[in-house]
């Protein structure tokens, strides 16, 4: 069994990697000191905590391992090695991630010794199905492969808007993909998970909007595959990206999860907005995350037909008042009872309504809180510049896009189905993202999620000019993540090894 | 002085797998050995200073010293360290203190009855973040190699021969094995064996190039000087031991090619000895990887630094693997070392000083090593625990 207090201690500094600095002779230390090994007792109290997770490092040195201790065995091969951080002050161990190292692959250690690498919050190693599920960052990846290093710069905002809206956001998948019948779908690596990809997706969001993660005061998080039942994502995503002010180990932030299908983050949105905008709740920014590894039987079983969409992925997004680049103009939301899709607690795939999740389910919610949403604000298709809906599959969005009246031009860009499969409670979210990389100043842009059980909810956003300029800040976005030469596509059986993970 | 520590006699079992005893039979062995070679009553024994590192994880035995005094029957004063060199600092401590006249120091490793685990166990012995990260009991080791490369530049044909220099290492290792009767492997291994096991493992080091998984047990008998002659015709006497530590956390340490216990603790040990490195003409050094021993030679200052692997002379297949250094020869690891003895952790420095007590008595039947018509005259032992993380070094002579 697993020890609750050794996993606290271990994921409160191995999360984030928390170091720290010397304040007399600048003497780096991995882990908090209260002392300086070289300075003594006079550095009592001058010691400054710094954080890891947000540099990059330095792969050292390095070696392969293809006979790991047993909690490690489901990663197969892979590369560990030493890396180092600020100009060698700090040297921690650490185990390069995302590398299928085929069976009788040479690797050549001087090729890799030397480059950079940027720590990935992963899962640490295999535990029972009762246990807590370990975290690290000790996983890296290189700078020079899928994820480019970015700054997480923190700058003070220049205009206050009347309305509250996005902030910042940032979307993260993994870069595998399995390709079938013309779809590509995101596939994690067999370390990451909804909790991993949760953790990831906001610390690109928060890079993106270069506010300091101390000023975010609520953090919510939809998913449907939260590997607890009881536990949730919100509060690790608070610990690891250090959301609110800290107070002694713990952050001043509320956090919390939510569910509802495919809907659980969207549906958020609105009540992120609202409290930003409430003058007493004193908060400044909320962040909305919506992560899945989307769940689904394999082929042949019950709700296996799901296998042929699911995919993995992410999206963050930082509300706020200040420095917006898309203002929230209003919002209409429909729920009914609807049972299309469900999955029992302890079961491990959901399982579907075959034909009625299309036209009773998603079609009539989608199609109701989008027209009532225009009827509020006496709008017409053509009055939309881009339209973004749930994509459970590809021809959904664009029949149901076509059947509200919007044209090719107004949709195709959200459609991202195709790329990374269905990401559950990051698609819609996703989508938006692909609209918001590419939308300019003054653009109008209407997002309508769907979530089984059934609901939708519609918003209309107004793009600011502040769009483009900060657009810079993100070097990981959709394109990046679409056309991405580092992208490695699996098999079949490769996919779902890695879906069912560690 | 009256009160120097010296050794009356020795005792060890095979290395190996031992399925069918219990721990407790080990150690009894080993013992009875040395018990009986100077004719030791138990009555006469005044304390135990014993060792094992992984007894209680892998045959949940947490106290040592209570069946050892179940087995002698005695209930002397016990102490339990993690390595036979730490226990036999702390009896010559006793002895020199005049605590003592007379004490048992034994080792005593079980490490086949958790064969499906022990290599997580032996990850205890390393920082949690390495193992937290995905290391491996072997994965430093080649680390270790790697920085050795890139710190002294070894680059182009001079990689070939460093590997071809580390492969010599295990086939003389073994090749003194087979002279043995004690050590685990009696089989001669050839270098392209050991090249071929890294090739198959597509890693820098392989099967070949690390210490095995072992049960055994060892033991001796340790006095004052002024007592010795009584119990013996041939002390050995202990002229030097001492001990240092590093980081447990090896990518946290200053130098990655080397181990700098080992480097603090040696010169300590020819300090109190009154020696220079190269009086010393034998070695028992820890060599858990070929790189290990090779390093080590570095660090007990026998070599230069980043020069270890250009020093290995003669046939390395035949009996006599021996390094030059500066004209000299140094005879290292006449057991077989850890490569082919085996290394029980907690009983392996036991087998280390067996092997040096007998080579400065002239006992070592075939593996005896003459220098000028005359057995060796002072021997060192280094012991590590962890990867350097302590180093124990002990220096033995006849006089």
């Amino acid at each position: 069994m697993s020890s609750e207090p050794i996993e606290r201690r271990v994921s409160y500094i191995g999360d984030c990697l928390r170091a720290c600095r010397c304040g007399i002779c600048g003497k780096e230390y991995f882990e908090i000191r209260d002392y300086c090994g070289d300075c003594g007792r006079k550095s009592l109290g001058k010691m400054r905590n710094i954080t890891l997770f947000y540099d990059k490092g330095k792969l050292e040195l390095c070696t392969l391992i293809n006979e790991p201790t047993n909690k490690f065995r489901k990663l197969g091969s892979y590369i560990y090695g030493i890396v180092s951080f600020h100009n060698g002050k700090i040297k921690i161990p650490g185990r390069i991630t995302d590398q299928i190292l085929k069976k009788d692959e040479i690797v050549d250690f001087s090729k890799l010794e030397g480059r950079e690498v940027i720590p990935r919050f992963r899962r640490r190693y295999s535990v029972g199905p009762s246990e807590v599920i370990p975290t690290i960052s000790l996983a890296f990846t290189l700078a020079d492969e899928y994820y480019p290093y970015q700054e997480y710069k923190i700058i003070a905002p220049s205009k206050e808007y009347k309305l509250p809206g996005i902030v910042g956001y940032g979307v993260y998948t993994s870069r595998f993909r399995i390709k079938e019948n013309r779809i590509e779908r995101a596939v994690p690596f067999i370390d990451e998970d909804s909790i991993t990809a949760a953790v990831e997706a906001g610390k690109f969001a928060l890079i993106h909007s270069a506010i300091d993660s101390a000023s975010i005061g609520k953090v919510y998080v939809g998913s449907e595959s939260n590997p607890y039942s009881v536990k949730p994502i919100a509060s690790k995503v608070a610990q690891v990206l250090r959301l609110g002010e800290e107070v002694e180990d713990m952050q001043a932030v509320d956090a919390v999860d939510t569910e509802f299908a495919c809907k659980a983050a969207s549906s958020m949105f609105k009540d992120a907005a609202s409290l930003v905008n409430y003058p007493e709740s004193g908060i400044q920014y909320a962040m909305v995350i919506g992560a899945d590894n989307s769940q689904a039987a394999p082929r042949g079983c019950p709700g296996g037909e799901l296998d042929a969409f699911v995919g993995f992925g992410g999206a963050a997004y930082i509300f706020g008042k200040a420095d917006v680049i898309a203002e929230i103009e209003g919002w209409y939301s429909v729920t009914s009872d609807t049972p299309d899709f469900w999955r029992r607690d302890g079961q491990p795939f959901p399982l579907h309504g075959g034909r009625f999740t299309g036209d009773p389910a998603y079609f009539k919610h989608v199609k109701k809180a989008t027209t009532k949403l225009m009827e509020k604000f006496n709008l017409k298709p053509e009055d939309i510049d881009y339209f973004v809906t749930h994509q459970p599959n590809p021809s959904f969005p664009v029949k149901v896009a076509r059947q509200l009246g919007f044209k090719e031009d107004q949709y195709s860009i959200s459609l991202q189905v195709n790329k990374f499969g269905n990401t559950y409670s990051g698609c819609s979210l996703i989508g938006l993202a692909a609209v918001l990389d590419v939308a300019q100043s003054d653009n109008r842009i209407l997002v309508t999620s769907y979530g089984s059980g059934a609901g939708s909810d519609s918003y209309l956003l107004r793009t600011t000019n502040q769009i483009v300029e900060k657009r810079k800040r993100q070097k990981i976005n959709i394109k990046s993540q679409t056309e991405n030469p580092f992208i490695e596509f699996v098999d079949y059986t490769t996919y779902r090894r890695l879906k069912l993970g560690m | 002085m009256q009160n120097n520590p010296a050794i009356v006699s020795v005792g060890r079992t095979k290395f190996g797998e031992h399925y069918g005893k219990k721990p407790e039979k080990l150690i009894e062995e080993a013992w009875l050995v040395a018990s009986n070679e100077c004719h030791l009553e138990r009555k006469n024994l005044e304390a135990c200073y014993l060792s094992d590192c992984f007894l209680p994880i892998t045959n949940k035995l947490g106290l040592e010293e209570g069946f050892l005094s179940e087995l002698t029957q005695l209930h002397v004063p016990m102490e339990v360290t993690s390595s036979v060199s730490a226990a036999l600092l702390a009896a010559c401590n006793a002895i020199k203190a005049g605590t003592y006249d007379t004490v048992l120091v034994g080792g005593i490793e079980k490490m086949t009855d958790r064969w499906d685990k022990i290599r997580d166990d032996l990850m205890l012995l390393e920082d949690p973040w390495s193992y937290y990260a995905g290391c491996t009991p072997e994965a430093n080791h080649e680390l270790m190699l790697r920085a050795y490369m890139n710190k002294y530049g070894i680059t182009g044909d001079n990689i070939e021969k460093l590997n071809l220099a580390l492969a010599k290492v295990a086939v003389k290792n073994h090749a003194h094995a087979l002279k043995n009767k004690f050590a685990q492997f009696h089989r001669r291994i050839t270098i392209e064996q050991v090249l071929s096991a890294r090739k198959n493992a597509r890693k820098p080091l392989g099967l070949y190039d690390f210490a095995p998984i072992s049960d055994g047990a060892s033991a001796l008998i340790l006095t004052s000087s002024s007592l010795a002659k009584k119990m013996t015709d041939h002390p050995i006497y202990v002229l030097g031991g001492s001990s240092a530590t590093d980081f447990l956390t090896f990518p946290s340490r200053e130098d990655l090619a080397g181990f700098s216990a080992t480097r603090n603790a040696m010169r300590k040990a020819l300090k109190m000895a009154n020696l220079s490195p190269l009086d010393i003409q034998l070695a028992e050094v820890y060599d858990q990887s070929t790189v290990m021993e090779l390093i080590s030679l570095e660090d007990l200052g026998f070599c230069e630094k980043g020069t270890a692997w250009t020093c290995i002379r003669g046939s390395c297949e035949d009996y006599d693997g021996y390094y030059e250094v500066h004209g000299k020869k140094i005879f290292v690891n006449m057991n077989g070392g850890l490569k082919a003895d085996g290394n029980p952790i907690g009983a392996t420095g036991g087998a280390q000083i067996f092997e040096v007590f007998k080579q400065l008595r002239n006992e070592a039947d075939e593996r005896q090593v003459i220098l000028n018509e005359n057995p060796p005259k002072f021997g060192c032992i280094q012991e590590l625990e962890g990867f350097g993380t302590k180093a124990y070094i002990t220096i033995l002579g006849d006089k």
